[in-house]
């Protein structure tokens, strides 16, 4: 079920800006290091900056451009707050990553319109409550949101086990794709230049890739990473299931896109089972909730 | 926080400015600008003589202008992060630097890496050279970090909501409603959490999460419905209708855009593409984009309750950013010595007249910026006022 | 005003209609009163006003619904927010923003209303509403009743001329909801504003009504003049009753309409006595208390109780909000926080203090069930839950169940505890804390969103608890309850106990706590209308 329709033009949208946007991650791969275009290098990193947010809200404005049901906001603005306030508690019983177990978890019951938002407002509102607005959070958000996405975009059938399991597998891999992209935006700005593991311009992909890597491993987010990773799987897991049922009891509740319809007064109110059958047939169409 | 010294001040001033001068919140954008204006000083040298006084700047404005509300004390936090990025960088410069430099401090034993990490060696020779660099870099990322940091102290995130275009509008009310839900939803957990103690249960970990985070999500999605029925019945969804020809005008510059933005970062990261292909793509792309994005935020119907509004005060706490900025960059093309002093040869850093009056800038808004809004005396949340007769509001009770 | 013409609502669902061939009209500046049980179809017939039935809950809607000449099959309720305000049971639920002056003007700002006069209006209901003091201040630290203000606020701001009001009352306490009613009958009698009320108060209101809608529950709607329509009405209140039994008409709808006619039934019961107070029993108390102490930051929430539980004892816990119920039976149980005092409670397993035990094993020596039941739930169906009881107690299979269907038969076992209605999820929750079989049963503000219908129940499942040889406290503001419920009554005032007596010595003292029935009939002793059906049949009996 979506509950975000995205339309054709949305797509294409969020394709274009997703892959300007992986390049504010990635650059340090690509920087020339040719002497002539050492400003263009130096200025890279600082047009990112700016480039990111723009982008963020871009696509968020297009997603919500065909005005978003109160339903489909409210459940957003409610789970957005979920996340923020479960983000505490996680870190404080389990050392446990929430805001990715219910991201996939909402992603994959609302769709991947919804969880792209979802996952944007969650950061947003949370960096707002601690005060951790910067730089980052735009690279944040996108991150999150792409999991959302990537959450409502898996094969639909699945259920029961099966769908546990592939949850459970994206949800690690999620949370080790977000460490890395993260790590990878931090990189560049945490050693500085000069130092052994400092990407090098110019350089082949593969050998700042291990430079990212031996970086990764010797600030230890890898084992950071891990850890997010297996306690978000076993999150997904243990509680995967009930939160299903309850994000699909609620979402059955809301009644997204129930038809709508109106009929003339009916005489024999005893018989109205047929007519509504009729009517809702007749009217849904031409009366339909946005 | 209240500042009798600027109250009476304000009393000494012309009248027509003292309507200026009463304690409020300033725009949030405001605060923003004059953040964003001194990282953009602070990004613009690593000389760590105006580097500190920027962030003694960023100091002095936030404890004289911060208001009361649990977002101004972030500061401290900021600082702190700062001062662990300094570290970070002076400590990756000594284990991985690699020892570059004259003059050699100690000489740790090496510890050659095997192969697979790239050959890569820790420690060996420290030299002031290296360290000194590291922590050059490291406070000027330090420094610009902090000014974002006195933005949010400064500036209520609630009201930076307010001001969001119309095309996010949507966006925007879902951050506000987070925003409001969250704490209720940190009580809830409390709430549950003590009463599973009730059914025996002390479990911690992944297996607590279930018992606390199911039922405080069922309430909060019972929480949504209802709220979305209030939303609805207030009006929320009003929007005007937009001609078929204005959609295809701005869904044409947000597409035409992004392909402007993204030919652009391809242009930027290649050395071989053409000059007009980098920057200037990019810019024209973004800007086509985002003109697309706020004439489709037009069909959004509705205003704003009490704006915040760009009055002088504003204007001079943003320009006062901007300035300082300009006046660094100014000193850059006139003294870049000074304002990126070399490691190698050593020399002491200096500051200059121009640096000076930059940083004088930057710290005016510590006194030009209006006070923050008066406390009002708050009653403590105790539920009701105290009632003695529960029976007494319909007068037919009284017998 | 408001027309209903021949209006069936028919869900996507499935079931009955929950309005059936309705036709009603509602004059400008009418106080209409919605009355019925729980789910009779109260909540559809006020959402069919704005259109949120059916453009936000789907299904069909026959015939036509207008207001103010505008029909609900072309205006969606968007289209209506400037003619009809709707308020909800929870008002915390609706706000969208988080303080009281932006919660006041999110309504206009989505009418697009010039910030000038957006300015005026705020002032305006800030000072109607008597909440100006209240303006900064963050919506979640104000008291239900401050909320429920501030939501009548938020809808009043955008001028319109009939307000929908759907139980604004079930989720507050009765000094919360006296004055969230007061205010409603002030905006009729000083706006003119029509306003239609669902109310399970009925006794709070219904002098105020012009009208009484009355759903019995089969789809259709009774109209008709408060004093006519309750003649025949199975929800009422204790004074409503006492007036069928005297015979009384028009029925009066006030303590002194009443009282003014009580003369003759007060000469009637003249010679009759209400049965004697059950004499306390003198065993052992199962729990013992003596001097706890509960302090918070900044306040001390209970100051040296002591208390003192028989078996058998059913025991009324009164007091304002805020006067340290909840925290002595949290410390009681063990649970909450006690900084002083012992407890010690006679169990399965010689006397222990609850404290000192793990969780597992403090429930088995006193049960609490929390203000919000649902608290307790976490489960995706009632069988679920019951197993899980079952389980974590050690207690045979099928236990909790058994005592479920003893408290309230029929319960469903695949229905989602969150689907179930106030009444049954108290009664599960109930079930699930009784598994453990603890000799002292605490309950704190259960009867809170209750109808009259299923707080009878709640009595009755209150007294098969005592009849069983277990100790049950109740705290509550709710004075009819007390009055047919409790042996005992216990106030509390700041921490301190105030009064601690039977339920006749403490009721009758003070009018603060006397029910209706007392009211009308002082200076005799009368509590309830049962005590005074029963002395009625005795007098008649002998003549």
């Amino acid at each position: 079920m979506s509950v975000l329709r995205v339309a054709p033009r949305t797509a294409v949208v969020l394709t274009l800006a997703s892959a300007a946007a992986l390049a504010t991650f990635t650059w340090p791969f690509f920087v020339p290091a040719h002497p002539e275009s050492t400003a263009r290098t130096a200025e890279a990193p600082l047009v990112f900056l700016v480039m990111l947010p723009v982008l963020v809200a871009l696509t968020l404005a297009e997603l919500t451009s065909g005005g978003i049901d109160s339903k489909a906001l409210a459940m957003l603005g409610v789970l957005a707050a979920v996340n923020a306030a479960l983000r505490p508690l996680g870190a404080g019983t389990a050392g446990i990553e929430t805001v990715f177990f219910l991201l996939v978890l909402a992603g994959r019951v609302f769709g991947p319109g919804f969880g792209f938002l979802l996952g944007s407002t969650s950061l947003f509102a949370s960096a707002l409550l601690t005060a951790g607005v910067g730089p980052w959070l735009p690279f944040q958000m996108l991150c999150a949101s792409w999991i959302g996405l990537g959450a409502g975009l898996l094969p639909a059938r699945l259920r029961g086990r099966a769908e546990t399991a592939v949850l459970a597998g994206y949800g690690a891999l999620a949370a080790y794709g977000y460490g890395l992209l993260m790590n990878l935006w931090f990189w560049p700005f945490s050693v500085g230049a000069d130092t052994q593991l400092s990407y090098v311009a110019g350089a082949p992909v593969l050998e700042n890739l291990h430079r990212l890597a031996l970086f990764t491993a010797v600030t230890s987010t890898f084992g950071w990473d891990t850890g997010r990773a297996i306690t978000t799987a076993v999150a997904i897991v243990l509680a995967g299931p009930a939160v299903l049922a309850a994000l699909r009891r609620a979402a059955r509740r809301a009644a997204f896109g129930a038809p709508v319809a109106f009929a003339a007064a009916s005489d024999r109110p005893t018989e109205l089972t047929a007519g509504v059958r009729r009517d809702g047939a007749a009217g849904a169409g031409a009366h339909r909730v946005q | 926080m209240t500042d009798a010294g600027t109250t009476a001040d304000a009393g000494r001033r012309p009248a027509r400015w003292s309507a200026w001068w009463l304690p409020r919140g300033l725009h949030p954008g405001a605060w923003w600008l004059w953040a964003l204006g001194l990282a953009t000083a602070a990004s613009h040298t690593t000389n760590p003589l105006p580097l500190a006084l920027l962030v003694a700047v960023a100091a002095l404005v936030v404890v004289r202008r911060r208001g009361d509300a649990p977002w101004a004390l972030a500061f401290r936090m900021y600082v702190w992060l700062g001062v662990v990025i300094v570290a970070m960088r002076v400590v990756f410069r000594i284990v991985f630097g690699g020892g570059q430099g004259e003059h050699v401090l100690v000489r740790l034993p090496e510890i050659p890496l095997p192969e697979w990490a790239a050959g890569i060696r820790l420690f060996g020779p420290v030299a002031v050279e290296q360290i000194l660099g590291g922590f050059y870099d490291g406070l000027r990322l330090a420094t610009m970090l902090i000014c974002l940091g006195a933005a949010n102290a400064l500036a209520n995130p609630k009201r930076l909501l307010k001001a969001v275009p119309g095309a996010l509008y949507a966006v925007g009310t879902a951050v506000v409603v987070a925003l409001s839900v969250a704490p209720q939803l940190v009580e809830s957990v409390l709430r549950v959490r003590r009463a599973r103690r009730l059914r025996g249960a002390t479990g911690r970990g992944v297996r607590a999460l279930r018992g606390i985070a199911l039922p405080v999500l069922a309430d909060a999605l019972d929480r949504s419905l209802a709220l979305a029925a209030a939303m609805d019945s207030r009006g929320y969804g009003r929007t005007g209708a937009v001609p078929a020809g204005q959609r295809t005008i701005t869904g044409g510059l947000v597409l035409g855009g992004l392909v402007g933005v993204c030919a652009g970062t391809y242009g930027l990261l290649d050395s071989a593409a053409p000059g007009y292909l980098g920057l200037p793509m990019l810019l024209a792309g973004l800007a086509a984009a985002v003109t697309g994005m706020l004439l489709a935020g037009r069909r959004v119907r509705r205003s704003r309750y009490r704006p915040d509004r760009w009055l002088p005060a504003e204007l001079l706490v943003a320009g006062c950013g901007v300035a300082a900025a300009a006046l660094t960059m100014l000193a850059g093309t006139v003294d870049p010595q000074l304002l990126y002093p070399p490691v190698s040869p050593l020399t002491w850093p200096q500051l200059t007249p121009l640096m000076l009056l930059a940083v004088g800038v930057a710290a005016a808004p510590a006194w030009l910026a209006p006070p923050p809004p008066v406390v009002r005396v708050h009653r403590p949340p105790v539920a009701d006022p105290p009632v003695p007769v529960p029976t007494t509001t319909s007068p037919g009770d009284r017998s | 005003m408001i027309t209903f013409d021949r209006v069936t609502v028919q869900y996507a669902e499935g079931g009955p209609p929950p309005l059936r061939d309705v036709t009603l009209h509602i004059d400008e500046g009418e106080l209409c009163l919605v009355a019925g049980r729980t789910g009779a179809g109260k909540s559809t017939l006020l959402r069919a006003i704005n259109g949120l039935v059916p453009h936000f809950t789907g299904g069909t809607l026959h015939g036509a619904v207008t207001v103010d000449g505008r029909d609900t099959r072309t205006h969606p309720p968007r289209d209506l927010a400037d003619v009809v305000g709707v308020v909800g049971q929870d008002p915390l639920a609706g706000f969208v923003t988080d303080t009281v002056e932006e919660e006041l003007a999110y309504g206009m700002e989505q009418l697009a209303l010039p910030p000038a006069v957006m300015r005026k209006r705020v002032e305006e209901t800030l000072d109607l509403l008597g909440i100006a003091d209240l303006r900064d201040r963050p919506l979640r630290t104000l008291s239900g009743g401050q909320q429920q203000r501030v939501a009548i606020g938020a809808v009043l701001t955008a001028h319109p001329r009939v307000l929908v009001l759907d139980e604004p009352t079930s989720a507050l306490d009765p000094t919360a909801a006296e004055d969230v009613l007061a205010t409603v009958t002030r905006l009729v009698h000083d706006l003119g504003v029509t306003v239609v009320l669902a109310e399970h108060r009925l006794e709070r209101v219904l002098q105020y009504a012009d009208r009484l809608l009355y759903l019995p529950g089969d789809g259709h709607v009774h109209d008709g003049t408060p004093a006519t329509a309750l003649t025949h009405i199975d929800i009422a209140p204790p004074l409503i009753e006492l007036g069928r039994l005297a015979g009384w008409t028009p029925l009066p709808l006030s303590v002194r309409d009443a009282r003014r006619r009580a003369s003759d039934l007060r000469h009637r019961l003249a010679g009759a006595e209400p049965p004697p107070a059950p004499v306390a029993p003198d065993t052992c108390p199962t729990l013992t208390a003596r001097k706890i102490v509960v302090r918070y930051p900044g306040t001390v929430a209970v100051a040296g109780v002591d208390l003192d539980l028989r078996p058998g004892e059913i025991v009324a816990l009164m007091g304002r909000n805020g006067s340290g119920k909840s925290s002595l039976l949290w410390a009681v149980q063990g649970s909450g926080p006690r900084h002083g005092g012992t407890v010690a409670v006679t169990g399965p397993r010689g006397t222990a203090d609850p404290e000192a035990l793990r969780a597992g094993q403090a429930r088995r020596y006193v049960g609490l069930v929390p203000q919000n039941s649902g608290d307790l739930l976490y489960l995706e169906t009632v069988d679920a839950e019951c197993a899980q009881a079952d389980r974590e107690t050690g207690a045979a299979d099928g236990a909790c169940r058994a005592l479920l269907d003893r408290i309230t038969p029929g319960l469903p076992g695949d229905r989602h505890p969150r689907d179930l209605s106030e009444g049954q999820r108290l009664a599960l929750a109930l079930a699930v804390q009784l598994t453990a079989a603890p000799p002292v049963v605490l309950l704190d503000e259960p009867t809170r969103g209750l109808d009259y219908h299923a707080k009878r129940q709640f009595s009755a499942i209150v007294r098969m608890l005592a009849g069983d040889g277990r100790a049950v406290v109740v705290a509550t503001h709710d004075v009819e309850l007390v009055a047919t419920l409790a042996d005992r009554v216990i106030v509390m005032a700041e921490g301190e106990t105030v009064a601690d007596g039977t339920t006749a010595e403490v009721m009758l003292a003070s009018p603060a706590f006397a029910p209706q029935v007392a009211k009308v009939l002082a200076p005799a002793p009368w509590l309830t209308v049962e005590q005074v059906a029963a002395a009625i049949s005795a007098t008649r009996a002998p003549a």
